[in-house]
């Protein structure tokens, strides 16, 4: 069975069984905690990890202590008395009493944490009854030690009954437990935290991995079909162009007169094949565009020129409808760099488009201009001579006072094959191929198209291109006074 | 389940699952007012600020054999019980927490309006133990529904007959109230002990005798009511032999 369970368990992360004192606590807070239980009752506390280790230390040497040390025989008992302390293990009872030479003890208790060992506690050295007689064994290490002054600083050292001791270690261990209780929960969440994020981000990733793959099939599947629709539309135009070739000579008699009404069908067939052959462009040219296989000559093309051409073109479809075809371009106008062929196609298409959706009586209006681009800037207009340059646009806007676009739709009308009106009773006809050929060609330029409401009604199509940087044109607001064309 | 020979220990691990809110947390909170300190750790809860778990709560239980074996130190059997955050969001987090599971106890609303919450969290459970590789049928596992005191909730015939059909024990609870929260407790951990010391021989390792686990586990946890009592008080899921024999 596969699994996918995380790297890490909720077990290694609380630590169990490897709980250690140090990575608990705050070894200066346990040096605190130690000298003020010292203080308190006046008894030296240690504090050493399960290894041995000394992790806090409230000694205060005794004067008893200080007068055994000042002969190197006393030195040496007194160093093998610590030294056996320190290692001494606290038994499985957990508390031992390890006698001193000078008839002082120590109290090795266990520390334990969650039913756990994890150090021990050494309290003393401290005197477990009532002050007596100077012990033989204290004598015994040293003859030049004097009974009295041993006597009188035995006086000194402070005593404690087994009991007392007892509850002081007991009191001790409980604050060290919620000392490190609250360590171990701190060291947990953020331990936990950590290890959360990671497994998100793991599932992450494998999400992401699996997204990727299906993107990168899905990319090969439109490759295909956008080659696919390339082939179709190259095989479709031959056999066309025979038919639409030969309904021609066959309507201006080239094979002989026909009658009036064999004519009328030929001349429906030559039309039609014409609108079909169009279709086939358009998808010949969008596959091209999405394959990126289509060729654009780039060059710097004035846009007065391009937008004066269609104007000439689309002229007599507007008189014939009754729409009034305007062309008005700002001076200072900048070049565009691009092809103007394709530009043409570009501005034929939204200006056929806006004759198409404007009644009788209404207008379609050409307007072009400098505008710059809404990139984010702050009031002091702070690094103007270096953005403005490339916020600099050549603005094309083509409105026209039809039907108009519902905001909701507008950017799907760039979609290919999309309409606004889709039943099959429509009022328009079209293929829906335009808009996407549109919005790919200025794409393609570099620039960008938009739709825009026209007031009252009527919709707006601003595309807006970068200019040619050979010009050189003053990178100005755009003037406010568009001149008549 | 982890045996650590060298300090002596056998470690298992139960698991309270459930849809966010159910009472996991009051479960643990409830188990932890109703056992004895001796037995019991301190109960580590990891919250946000409006009570919700984060992380997991966890409530460390310590079980001995009371009669030290002749010629052989026994071992310690540690319990430990986590929760798992229910809210949706946590799913990371309810992953490593399920990770080594050895028993589940599924926590149920009993109010009828919750009834796709437990389900989508019931299949988000067979979904996360599948992804870690196990399987919710050899998984020991009981059902609590909790929260009897409210209204609108499934009646007992409800239950009854839901229980009946299922393969899990299921048990009624009040986890606010501390009622039905040991019977959950004792019924998840006698079919846990049941398929691990099949698997490992683990009333051997704590040197106690076969059967005398359960008894051993209520005695050390302060509990007085009979362990029998307490199985006995569940519904179904008896179609397994190793299940809840009261």
């Amino acid at each position: 069975m596969t699994t996918d369970a995380p790297d890490v368990s909720v077990d290694d992360l609380l630590l169990d069984g490897r709980i250690r004192l140090e990575d608990l606590v705050d070894r200066e807070a346990l040096e605190e905690l130690c000298k003020s239980f010292g203080t308190l009752f006046g008894i030296p506390v240690r504090i050493y990890s399960s290894d041995g280790a000394l992790l806090a230390d409230a000694v205060g040497e005794h004067e008893l202590c200080a007068y055994v040390n000042t002969t190197p025989d006393g030195r040496r008992a007194c160093a093998s008395v610590v030294g056996t302390v320190k290692g001494r293990d606290p038994g499985d009872g957990g508390d031992v009493v390890h006698p001193c030479f000078t008839g002082a003890v120590y109290r090795i208790i266990a520390i334990e944490y969650d039913a756990r060992r994890v150090g021990r506690l050494i309290v003393g050295p401290f005197l477990p009854a009532k002050v007596g007689e100077v012990p033989a064994s204290l004598l015994a290490v040293d003859p030049r030690f004097e009974a009295a002054r041993a006597q009188t600083l035995m006086g000194r050292m402070p005593g404690a009954k087994p009991e007392t001791v007892t509850r002081i270690a007991a009191h001790l261990q409980a604050t060290l437990d919620l000392i490190l209780f609250s360590g171990h929960k701190a060291l947990v969440t953020s331990k936990m935290h950590l290890a959360s994020v990671k497994e998100s981000y793991r599932q992450l990733e494998d999400k992401t991995t699996r997204l990727q793959e299906a993107f990168d099939r899905l990319k090969e599947l439109d490759r295909l079909k956008s080659n696919f629709l390339a082939t179709v539309s190259h095989e479709l135009r031959t056999p066309l162009t025979s038919i639409i070739g030969y309904s021609e000579m066959l309507s201006e008699g080239l094979a002989g007169e026909m009658k009036p009404e064999q004519l009328d069908f030929v001349k429906t067939i030559h039309e039609k094949g014409g609108q079909l052959l169009s279709l086939i462009m358009g998808l010949l040219d969008l596959s091209k565009l999405e394959s990126g296989t289509m060729r654009m000559t780039m060059r710097d093309a004035r846009i007065e020129a391009v937008l004066g051409e269609v104007s000439s073109t689309m002229a007599p479809a507007a008189r014939k409808k009754g729409v009034r075809l305007e062309v008005q371009v700002a001076p200072g106008l900048a070049d565009v760099r691009g092809d103007p062929e394709r530009l043409r196609q570009v501005f034929l298409n939204l200006v056929e488009n806006a004759i198409k959706f404007t009644p009788s009586q209404g207008a379609v209006t050409l307007r072009a201009r400098m505008a710059t681009d809404d990139l984010p800037m702050d009031d002091e207009q702070s690094g103007l001579s270096v953005l403005a340059p490339a916020q600099a646009r050549v603005e094309v806007s083509v409105s026209d006072t039809g039907i108009g676009i519902p905001a909701g739709e507008r950017q799907k009308v760039f979609d290919p094959f999309y309409q606004v009106d889709s039943s099959s009773t429509r009022e328009y006809g079209g293929t829906g191929l335009g808009l996407s050929i549109v919005k790919r060609l200025v794409e393609g330029h570099g620039g960008t198209v938009r739709i825009e409401g026209n007031e009252p009604h009527g919709t707006v199509f601003v595309v807006s291109l970068p200019p040619s940087l050979a010009t050189g044109v003053a990178f100005t607001k755009a003037s406010a006074s568009p001149a008549s064309a | 389940m982890q045996i650590n020979f060298g300090g002596r220990e056998i470690a298992i691990k139960l698991v309270y699952y459930g849809p966010a809110l159910s009472g996991k947390t009051t479960n643990l909170r409830s188990l932890h007012v109703l056992t004895s300190e001796k037995s019991r750790g301190r109960l580590m809860t990891l919250e946000t600020k409006d009570d919700r778990t984060l992380f997991f709560d966890m409530l460390p239980l310590i079980l001995r054999a009371e009669q030290q074996k002749a010629g052989g130190a026994s071992m310690t059997l540690r319990v430990k019980i986590f929760t798992v955050p229910g809210q949706v969001l946590h799913a990371s987090t309810r992953r490593l927490v399920l990770q080594g599971a050895d028993g589940i106890a599924f926590i149920a609303d009993s109010q009828v309006s919750e009834t796709e919450h437990n389900a989508a969290s019931f299949l988000d459970l067979r979904q996360n133990l599948k992804d870690l590789g196990l399987s919710v049928r050899q998984m020991p596992l009981v059902i609590q529904y909790n929260k009897r005191d409210l209204d609108r909730v499934r009646s007992d015939e409800e239950i009854r007959v839901l229980a009946s059909q299922g393969r899990e024990p299921v048990f009624k609870a009040t986890a606010v109230q501390g009622t039905g929260v040991l019977e959950t407790f004792f019924g998840l951990l006698h079919i846990t002990w049941t398929k691990l010391d099949r698997e490992h021989q683990l009333a051997k390792l704590l040197g106690i005798e076969p059967g005398e686990f359960l008894p051993l586990a209520a005695r050390q946890m302060g509990v007085t009511a009979e362990v029998s009592t307490l199985l006995s008080s569940c519904v179904g899921g008896l179609g397994r032999a190793d299940q809840v024999a009261p």
